[in-house]
């Protein structure tokens, strides 16, 4: 059995304390897909590290049955709380080799094939912390908490599951959380909810990945949590954590752009696309990655706006990122969550149509006069739907924009 | 399938004009481009239409028509509920 510097570590998890150590599961079938709760996924990790066992680990929400089929049929045992389904095509595993679906926000989850190494991109000692981890099991937000904790001394884990997530402020004054990472979606929601309430976690680390950070959600966190460094992390499945900024600013420096440095990922910009050749990717992803996010480089940083393709609407000929309509309505003082999207019109074919939870006591006028005063017409919102809650995905993303 | 009448319609294309600042006058042969009611807020006001009524016009139904004044608006957006 192989001993890790985060053994000692606290990991909460079903309101249990217990240690990296402690959470040593009995054997797990080889190559196995463990589909379960945290702590099913947690303890599964664990016993990879022991036995090198071939590991997907998700939420048991997130795979449908089609899905866990094929998995049978690539030579997978399928560990639910229902028991073990064998594989249906049987294969000798592929030892230390982990696997991450990615989240499929633009389509079909995908398998990338990772190691513990190449999921550990945390290498420098940190100072000692408190993670909540809300993260879904399994995508790669949640491997990067998890190997930082499994990694170093000093990282304890508070792992939330989806059913708790509405109490997370809570848990983490419980159970003493000085960190926290989520997506945008993640915070925006807590600060609707929450509000000032949250002010009460004295966080001295606000983190945020997994979509387009914009400034004003920067600037809000920095409000709520003036003690904290606020840091964003641009990672994916494929490319792994290739940015990290941690100076309150949305985007990145121009100048990280072309500049090669040992173990460091190499970031380049190609047809207003982000370009990563990073040393965290997944196998068989050597190289330059497209990563299908659309930038926009100004004169000291790089934004990156959305995805490439689905971003662009195109109202009778002319076109508007669907990002850019969006930090727009973000940074409205009243508005705590927006998705935009095309929506099919007479005359110019899409109009831009935008879901907004907002102040009940402003008028949907007064955010469409913000809109209008800094977009061009084409890009303003034709209607506004107001939703009661912030929609959140398994994954705290937003679905769309 | 719910339709709205053409008073309804004009009530709707009064809103889309009265976010923009105007007002919409009673003459029906009063000309768009006097009113600067343009080619968004004519989409506007078929997707507030959709939302009253629940359904998705068929747009490409009544085929291609000059649409010049307000009369024209409202007998688009007849037939297109229509089609």
């Amino acid at each position: 059995m192989a001993d890790l510097p985060g053994d000692r570590n606290r990991v909460v998890v079903d309101g249990d304390v217990t240690t990296w150590a402690e959470l040593r599961a009995s054997a797990l079938p080889d190559p196995a897909a463990v589909l379960g709760t945290s702590r099913q996924a947690l303890a599964a990790v664990r016993t990879h590290v022991d036995a090198g066992t071939e590991l997907l680990v998700a939420a048991s929400g997130r795979v449908d049955e089609d899905m866990r089929d094929e998995l049978r049929g690539d030579g997978f045992h399928v560990v639910t709380d229902a028991g073990t389904s064998a594989p249906t095509c049987p294969r000798e595993p592929e030892p230390g080799r982990l696997w991450i679906l990615t989240s499929g926000s633009t389509g079909r989850p995908k398998r990338i094939g990772h190691t513990l190494g190449t999921l550990t991109t945390i290498g420098r000692r940190q100072p000692p912390r408190v993670w909540l981890c809300p993260y879904s099991p399994g995508t790669y937000a949640w491997w990067q908490l998890v190997t930082l904790s499994l990694t170093q001394p000093g990282q304890d884990l508070v792992a939330v599951d989806a059913g708790q997530l509405d109490e997370w402020p809570r848990l983490a004054a419980e159970y003493g959380v000085t960190a926290v990472s989520g997506t945008p979606t993640f915070w925006r929601q807590a600060l609707f909810r929450h509000g000032a309430d949250l002010a009460k976690v004295p966080l001295v680390q606000v983190t945020l990945g997994g979509e387009p950070v914009d400034q004003p959600i920067l600037d809000r966190l920095r409000e709520t949590f003036p003690a904290a460094r606020v840091s964003w992390i641009y990672a994916s499945s494929e490319v792994g954590a290739a940015v990290v900024v941690h100076d309150g600013r949305a985007g990145f420096p121009r100048e990280w752009l072309d500049h090669a440095a040992p173990g460091r990922p190499l970031l380049s910009v190609d047809g207003h696309e982000l370009v990563v050749r990073s040393p965290h990717h997944g196998a068989t992803l050597d190289g330059p990655v497209r990563t299908g996010d659309r930038v926009e480089v100004t004169a000291d940083r790089v934004l990156i706006i959305g995805r490439r393709g689905s971003d662009e609407i195109n109202v009778g000929g002319a076109k508007i990122s669907a990002g850019v309509v969006r930090d727009v309505l973000h940074a409205h003082p009243a508005v705590a969550w927006a998705r935009v999207r095309a929506r099919r019109a007479p005359i110019v074919g899409q109009v831009v149509v935008a879901d907004v939870v907002a102040d009940p006591s402003v008028a949907d006028a007064d955010i469409a006069r913000w809109a209008a005063e800094r977009l061009p017409e084409y890009g303003v919102p034709r209607r506004l739907t107001r939703l009661a809650e912030i929609p959140v995905k398994e994954t705290l993303k937003t679905d769309v924009g | 399938m719910a339709t709205l009448d053409r008073s309804r319609i004009r009530d709707l294309m009064g809103e889309v004009l009265a976010a923009r600042g105007g007002t919409l006058p009673a003459d029906e042969s009063t000309e768009l481009r006097s009113l600067g009611f343009r080619s968004l807020d004519f989409s506007e006001l078929a997707l507030r239409v959709e939302d009253e009524t629940g359904t998705e016009l068929n747009f490409d139904a009544p085929g291609l028509r000059r649409i010049a004044t307000v009369g024209d608006v409202l007998d688009f957006l007849q037939d297109l509920q229509a089609a």
